[in-house]
């Protein structure tokens, strides 16, 4: 344990001074700490699933509130809480079967299925029904189908530990060890998406790229470069405009490895978006976080991209990979909180110290700089989203953040004022 | 509803003069029934049964009710309705004891059942509906399930066409309808433990609907912050319960009250907002672009969410979501999921009209035609997000879970 409490205070500082740079590092390391963190948690026989999920969400809470601005970090929390419910419940399900077809016992003390009045064979197939509804997202259907019994997943899920419990002919220690494994098993899937999630996304390149067409980015994604070089594996040629993106400059660094490619490439002002857009096929950017409503967290600038290309009709297109995926909606305050950056990137401090001069008139400075990380670009201004799992609409990311997500998850910190 | 929507079209040409000579008759007892003894909620509650048939003068019961349940408060409809509340149990109990000895001499009647329920303001209309499909079960003589079906649907038919200005109603049934065919879980049991389970799920479905709020007050909570002001147009129990959250919450924001002619549900809203201590402010309907200025959010109730992920909601709530819309401000919606209804409305008049008897105070000219319609249908489009107890949804996702329930 105290092996792994390192491991986690030296990650929370890493967060906490910001030495994590870009959403998939910050993702991966997230995952790599989680794993360990499971698998050094020692679980109990019963309600082994709470414990792991408990722990986890301790130490989730830790890291997001290390750096709330860093959503890879909560959706990866909140991915691998799924994964454990996830891992549970389909464990308990075969368990139940088993148990049903061996011997036809009593499994009234199993409230996993909800109707315990039924027969015993039939249990099963409620058990089973209960785990696969328990993991989607509320919908009409259960409304009357008494989902109610399932919203605390918690509950269901110590249920496994009960029935399991009873069943006194099953060897625990490997069943023990049998979720943890697959736990640890998914995480490492995880992580592995993660990785190449790249190369997924650049995989489509073709379909969205098509001979001598202009594309206009900003700023500088790794998953844009590697997706503009796809396509020009695929012998598409085509020319690339990149905004710098003051006051980082990353579109230089862009901009160099592109060229270093062989792509033509040529470099903009940012202000210089809306002179160009005209000339421009498609813009193709990176994110810093998708929200629900199909919003986009992105680097600053990205809003004024967006509006010139819907002034000019040219398809804005953003990629993304899962992990930036994030359940929450914008109009959360904490969400909305912008990552203010130091004014140095802006201004030269020994040029204008007489200016930023506390001393100087009532104590405080004329001249005040402002330096926001990220802008929000509202879903109507977004065309398409390519995720490694194809393109979609704004209006579809619901839906893929539905399938990675529990509903019980949503909330990590608050967990007391959450949906009951 | 092929026959209104067939003059729905005819009153877009010059021939609605034509059409409405022909149509002259009915229009004219209706508005001059509502001039003549225009009715005050008061004696709509203390009528036993107060639902005008909708089928002769047209006026939707579904609105009717709607007023005289959320209408300008006087202290006689106050006293009204708590009446009504604490008579509650004993409508229970009685409707509860003629349905189990049901005189074989007096049919039982979905409608009557029905009517019953719907009589309780705090009970929704779809909630009633689901009661009233439960009794129809309790009543059955069928002995298979397959007769029971068609008995409830016989039942749901009734009550659909009884009403069919009402959303709720139809969603209602319908939902239950789809529960009682498509169930899985009904599929291995015997009959009379079917039957039992039906009905133990509606009655449920109260709590459910009032499950469904509390989570609806909670999910919207993120989304009221310091400091803000919140337009409200017309009364709904959901949004009310938002605010109420809020104000519990120890939030601080404003409320902007639309009067909401012609029932003056605002009225109503602010007066229960006031006793929550919540700073409100009553708009007239049309001062509503010259506020919009100020205002950070509009909150608005829903009667039913269509297909295409816009709303049906009282008249007035169409022009707001424009007004929001072209000022950049979020539209919120917080409804039920149990409203959403297999409609897909391509304009205003797509949708069978839901008449209202107006007060104008004076007498008008037989001459002058009088727009009676007490709802409209604001598009998708216009809409910011929809809070529902499925959770926050964007207007699309709407269609997704119908989809997902009735194919």
């Amino acid at each position: 344990m105290p092996d792994v409490q390192a491991l986690v205070n030296d990650f929370l500082n890493k967060l906490k001074k910001r030495k994590i740079e870009g959403s998939q590092a910050t993702a991966k390391q997230t995952a790599e700490l989680l794993r360990s963190v499971i698998s050094q948690q020692r679980v109990p026989y019963t309600n082994q699933a709470g414990a792991l999920i408990d722990s986890v969400r301790a130490i989730g809470e830790q890291l997001i509130a290390a750096n709330p601005i860093e959503l890879a970090v909560g959706n990866i929390v909140r991915r691998v809480l799924h994964i454990i419910r996830e891992e549970d419940l389909s464990l308990t399900t075969a368990a139940v079967t088993e148990l049903n077809l061996s011997t036809i016992s009593d499994d009234d003390d199993d409230d996993g299925g909800g109707n315990q009045d039924d027969h015993p064979v039939l249990s099963a197939a409620a058990v089973a029904a209960a785990a696969r509804s328990s993991l989607r997202p509320p919908s009409l259907q259960m409304l009357l189908e008494g989902a109610p019994e399932f919203v605390a997943v918690p509950r269901s899920s110590s249920s496994g530990g009960d029935s399991e419990g009873k069943s006194k002919s099953m060897d625990r220690n490997s069943r023990t060890r049998k979720l943890k494994h697959d736990v640890i098993e998914a995480v490492n899937e995880l992580i592995q998406d993660i990785t190449t999630c790249h190369e997924l996304i650049a995989e489509q390149a073709v379909e969205h790229i098509h001979q001598n067409e202009v594309i206009l980015t900003l700023g500088s994604s790794k998953t844009v470069l590697e997706f503009l070089c796809a396509a020009k594996e695929k012998k598409r040629s085509f020319r690339v405009f990149v905004a710098e993106g003051a006051p980082r400059y990353q579109g230089h660094l862009l901009a160099k490895e592109l060229a270093a490619r062989g792509l033509q490439t040529t470099v903009i002002t940012d202000s210089a978006v809306f002179a160009m857009i005209s000339r421009v096929n498609m813009v193709i950017v990176g994110s810093h976080a998708v929200m629900a409503n199909g919003g986009v967290i992105a680097p600053v600038g990205m809003n004024m991209v967006a509006l010139a290309a819907q002034k000019h009709a040219v398809p804005f297109v953003v990629l993304a990979g899962i992990h930036k995926l994030c359940p929450l909606y914008p109009h959360n305050p904490e969400v909305l909180l912008n990552e203010l950056r130091s004014p140095s990137e802006l201004l030269d401090f020994g040029e204008f110290s007489d200016c930023l001069d506390f001393g100087s008139g009532d104590g405080s400075p004329l001249l005040h700089v402002v330096n926001p990380t990220f802008d929000y670009v509202p879903p109507k201004v977004v065309s398409l989203f390519i995720t490694d799992t194809g393109g979609h609409n704004p209006s579809y990311m619901y839906r893929l953040i539905a399938d990675y997500y529990s509903a019980d998850d949503l909330v990590v910190q608050r967990r007391h004022s959450a949906v009951n | 509803m092929k026959e209104q929507t067939t003059r729905a079209m005819w009153w877009r040409s010059p021939s609605f003069i034509l059409d409405n000579r022909q149509q002259a008759q009915p229009y004219d007892t209706a508005r001059g029934g509502a001039l003549s003894i225009p009715p005050p909620p008061s004696t709509a509650m203390a009528d036993p049964n107060p639902n005008p048939n909708p089928l002769t003068d047209k006026i939707s019961a579904y609105y009717q009710t709607r007023a005289a349940h959320h209408g300008v408060v006087s202290s006689d409809w106050l006293a009204q309705a708590q009446a009504a509340v604490g008579h509650i149990p004993d409508v229970d109990d009685d409707a509860a004891n003629s349905d189990q000895g049901a005189p074989p001499g007096e049919p039982f009647s979905v409608i009557d059942e029905f009517n019953n329920w719907r009589k309780q303001p705090d009970l929704a209309e779809a909630v009633a509906a689901i009661r009233a499909l439960a009794a129809v079960i309790r009543n059955s003589q069928a002995t298979t399930m397959m007769e029971l079906e068609i008995e409830l649907k016989k039942a749901s038919d009734s009550l659909k066409s009884w009403d069919t200005t009402s959303i709720s109603l139809t969603a209602g049934c319908d939902l239950f309808m789809r529960y009682v065919t498509r169930t899985s879980a009904l599929e291995y049991e015997d009959f009379n433990s079917a039957k039992t389970r039906l009905i133990e799920r509606a009655e449920k479905f109260g709590e459910i609907s009032y499950k469904a709020r509390k989570i609806i007050a909670m999910l919207s909570q993120d989304f009221i912050f310091d400091g803000c002001t919140i337009l409200v147009h017309g009364f709904s129990r959901v949004v009310l319960e938002v605010l109420k959250m809020a104000a519990q919450n120890k939030k601080l924001f404003r409320v902007f009250c639309t009067e909401g002619r012609p029932d003056r549900t605002g009225l109503r809203l602010s007066n229960e907002l006031a006793k929550l201590d919540v700073p409100v402010k009553l708009l007239i309907d049309s001062a509503v672009a010259y506020s919009m200025d100020e205002v950070d959010m509009v909150f608005v109730g829903a009667d039913g969410v269509v297909e295409s992920g816009g709303i049906i909601n009282m008249m007035g709530t169409y022009q707001i979501a424009l007004v929001a819309h072209s000022m950049n401000k979020p539209v919120y919606v917080a409804a039920e999921s149990y409203k959403f209804a297999r409609l897909y409305p391509l304009d205003q008049k797509d949708m069978g009209p839901a008449l209202r008897p107006i007060e104008f105070g004076v007498p008008i000219p037989l001459k002058v035609e009088v727009e009676t319609s007490a709802r409209d249908y604001t598009p998708p489009q216009y809409l910011t997000l929809l809070f529902t107890d499925l959770g926050v949804l964007t207007p699309s996702v709407v269609s997704d879970e119908l989809i997902q329930l009735y194919l």
